[in-house]
């Protein structure tokens, strides 16, 4: 129970929620727009999903695509600005998820953003957070795990519908030549000249998909470097069938220090300030004494702060 | 720089019990959800439907499907490729892929997208005539044989 509670600073769902709220407003604007074309399509079209059903949605007009997209723009504006965090939030994760199911309820679902659906439900939870409250909260910690968990599930659960649709013949099968046949980049297209490659490939995603979950029992270190080579997994993918999972990117950041990340980008970016730099008359950095100055690079009293995060 | 004053870490902000069980019951829904979509769900259970991206096999010397549609237009009467996107026609190839059946049961639902395509590109001439043609790469031990096969399937013309 202790571990879905682990407090972590409020400070790190303060940058997560600038992330998210960012990527809404670029998703809707420019990544992610079949479902503002949908607007035009012909109601004939229209094939309910099991959400629409439920709520009685209608088929799309210009009119509602208008309305929820820039619906989720203003709205996350709003959430960006940190006041009243949980009415922008759940606004925004209103906006958010019409417009995609708008975009899915005519035949064709993309697997890649039923997990930013949690995000976007879980992070407002937390309530006031600013970038600066270095407090630890439970809340924040929970909501942060809430992520996590669903990243990673959609790597583990990819993996089992691979099983599930494939079968274990799936490894040998010839999925990724089709789809750089159907959508190749010219990296691709080079692959396509070593066809076992694209084989190879299929082995070791599944192997790796299957795994994900390990993860959360590593240490800490390890937790980053996996995230790195996910993130390394993914730029790969765009190169060679020129698709991205963007939501599912965003969503990894939730394992990260990002609040660490933000204050070394400002100490490097400002150098070193006054209020920051211990009282000593010699220039940072200039010293040869590395046995006492190689941990200057964390400002003093920030370090046990820093190691006060979630494991 | 910062507009907020720093507030450090020697408090932790702690949940009540039963937020805490809230909590803990909210993630138990949505894991129970997101695990019955993967075994049992479909993609209509979205948000839950199961992650399938690439999931289907295909086989090594099996044949690769794509649709495409051409039209005639106006001022020109023979076949043209025509872009089969959403700002085109409102909808992507995935999603007129998926309705071969209903399509060749009823062409006239592909009046709908030139339909939608004079209304998106009003400046562009309008569509007479819509037909959908199945192009098919064919694979041989994992490789593209450099064959193609064009089907068309089913064709519309303006009344």
């Amino acid at each position: 129970m202790s571990w879905l509670f682990a407090p972590v600073p409020l400070a790190r769902v303060a940058l997560l929620r600038r992330a998210v709220y960012l990527f809404v407003i670029v998703d809707v604007l420019f990544l992610h727009t079949s479902g503002y074309y949908h607007g035009w399509a012909d109601p004939a079209w229209y094939q309910p999903l099991e959400m629409g059903r439920l709520l009685h949605l209608p088929a799309a007009t210009v009119l509602l695509v208008e309305l929820t997209r820039w619906g989720s723009v203003l709205f996350a504006v709003l959430a960006l600005t940190g006041r009243f965090p949980r009415i922008t939030g759940w606004a925004v994760a209103i906006a958010w998820i019409w417009f995609q199911y708008i975009a899915f309820a005519y035949g064709k679902v993309d697997h890649d953003r039923g997990d930013f659906v949690v995000a976007l439900l879980v992070l407002p939870l937390v309530g006031a957070a600013t970038v600066s409250d270095r407090r630890l909260s439970e809340a924040a910690g929970f909501a942060l795990r809430a992520v996590q968990l669903t990243a990673i599930a959609t790597y583990f659960l990819s993996g089992w519908a691979k099983l599930r649709y494939g079968g274990p013949e799936w490894v040998n099968s010839a999925t990724m030549l089709r789809a750089v046949v159907r959508r190749g980049s010219w990296f691709g297209e080079q692959l396509l000249h070593v066809p076992w490659t694209l084989h190879w490939f299929q082995w070791v995603l599944l192997t790796l998909e299957l795994l994900s979950p390990l993860i959360f029992v590593v240490s800490e270190r390890w937790r980053r470097r996996m995230i790195g080579g996910w993130y390394v997994f993914h730029a790969m993918t765009y190169a060679a069938i020129t698709i991205a999972f963007w939501p599912h990117l965003v969503m990894l950041l939730a394992f990260l220090p990002l609040e660490q990340y933000r204050d070394r980008f400002r100490a490097w970016r400002s150098g070193p300030t006054p209020k920051d730099e211990p009282p000593t008359d010699e220039p940072q950095g200039a010293g040869v004494d590395l046995g006492g100055t190689a941990q200057a690079a964390v400002p003093p009293g920030s370090r046990l702060r820093f190691r006060a995060t979630q494991r | 720089m910062a507009a907020e004053p720093e507030v450090h870490a020697d408090e932790v902000v702690r949940l009540p019990g039963r937020a805490r069980a809230g909590l803990t019951a909210l993630l138990l829904v949505l894991v129970t959800l997101f695990l019955a979509g993967t075994a049992v769900g479909e993609d209509s259970w979205w948000p839950f439907g199961p992650w399938r991206m690439f999931a289907n096999s295909t086989a090594p010397s099996g044949s690769i499907y794509s649709l495409r549609i051409e039209v005639q237009r106006a001022d020109d009467p023979t076949w043209q490729l025509a872009p089969l996107n959403p700002s085109s026609v409102g909808l992507n190839r995935a999603e007129v892929e998926g309705r071969i059946p209903q399509m060749t049961a009823n062409p006239k639902i592909l009046g709908t997208l030139a339909h939608s395509h004079s209304r998106l590109r009003p400046d562009e001439p309008d569509w007479t005539a819509v037909r959908v043609v199945r192009s098919e790469v064919l694979l041989n031990d994992g490789t593209p044989t450099g064959k193609v096969k064009e089907t068309p399937l089913v064709e519309w013309v303006a009344p």
